[in-house]
């Protein structure tokens, strides 16, 4: 198992991952996250997009759950210039900030491995 | 959810988006002093009465707190409770200083609250209160202030 702080530097060294982030699940407060490329300050995305990225996954496990369809495994949105990414473990949950150009498969599979096994 | 109802007309539009945005069950925004100046999700002047005093005291406890702790004062309190929370800070506008509690549960977070009572933060920043009350001290009818304050956001006692 590793620390909090090697799961974020692991993501966080994947090609094409801007940010990667451990949040709380019920607060969405940041936990631990890697530094920020291109932009810190007033330009610092982390706190909104962890916020709201937790609650989101909040919303979705909800969809998910009156679809009877069990927990949500990995929640990706695609915006015009990147993806979130969010995967859930107990009382945090994975967030990542991707740029288009990434590989969606190898940060969907290391991000669900590192919530499996490492969180 | 209902609208705000306000003592002074220019926090109306702020007050109403931080309730939306940030899923708030219920809040309050007062002068230090504990004087009302809006409030969504009461029904009962009572009630905000209540809030606003403990407010004005939990307030000034937490600066104080924060000064011997910290040596300066805490300005953000939170508590979370089994089912619902509670968020207080400060906020500015025109250099008068403002109070806001407000009230929240599983629909929302603390994250989430934080960072649309940011934005409300800059909303009321570039606001002018009605009738401006920079550097004006309490006038020591705390009681008569309260009651103003309540009178406006809930009619006149008789008629509440």
């Amino acid at each position: 198992m590793k620390g909090l702080s090697e799961v974020v530097a692991t993501l966080s060294h994947l090609p094409g991952v801007v940010v990667a982030m451990v949040v709380g699940a019920i607060d969405g407060l940041i936990v631990e996250t890697s530094g920020i490329k291109g932009g810190s300050g007033d330009n610092d995305p982390r706190k909104h997009t962890a916020a709201l990225a937790a609650y989101l996954y909040s919303k979705a496990t909800r969809a998910a759950d009156a679809a009877r369809l069990g927990s949500p495994a990995f929640m990706r949105l695609e915006a015009e210039q990147g993806h979130i990414c969010v995967v859930g473990a107990r009382d945090v949950v994975l967030v990542t900030i991707v740029t288009p150009d990434a590989n969606l498969g190898r940060v969907r599979l290391d991000m669900m491995n590192a919530a499996r096994s490492d969180l | 959810m209902t609208d705000p109802t306000v003592a002074e007309a220019w926090v109306a539009a702020p007050l109403r988006r931080l309730m939306e945005d940030a899923r708030l069950i219920s809040g309050v925004m007062l002068y230090p002093t504990g004087r009302a100046v809006g409030q969504f999700g009461f029904s009962n002047a009572a009630d905000v009465m209540s809030i606003c005093a403990l407010t004005s005291a939990i307030n000034a406890s937490a600066r104080e707190l924060g000064r011997q702790l910290d040596g300066k004062p805490f300005y953000e309190t939170h508590h979370a409770g089994v089912d619902r929370q509670v968020f207080m800070a400060r906020c500015v506008a025109s250099a008068q200083e403002f109070l806001f509690v407000g009230v929240f549960d599983r629909e929302s977070s603390l994250g989430v609250v934080e960072i649309y009572f940011g934005e409300f933060q800059k909303a009321l920043e570039k606001l002018r209160p009605d009738s401006p009350t920079t550097g004006k001290a309490p006038s020591g009818d705390f009681e008569g202030e309260l009651n103003r304050s309540l009178d406006a956001l809930f009619g006149p006692i008789g008629k509440r």
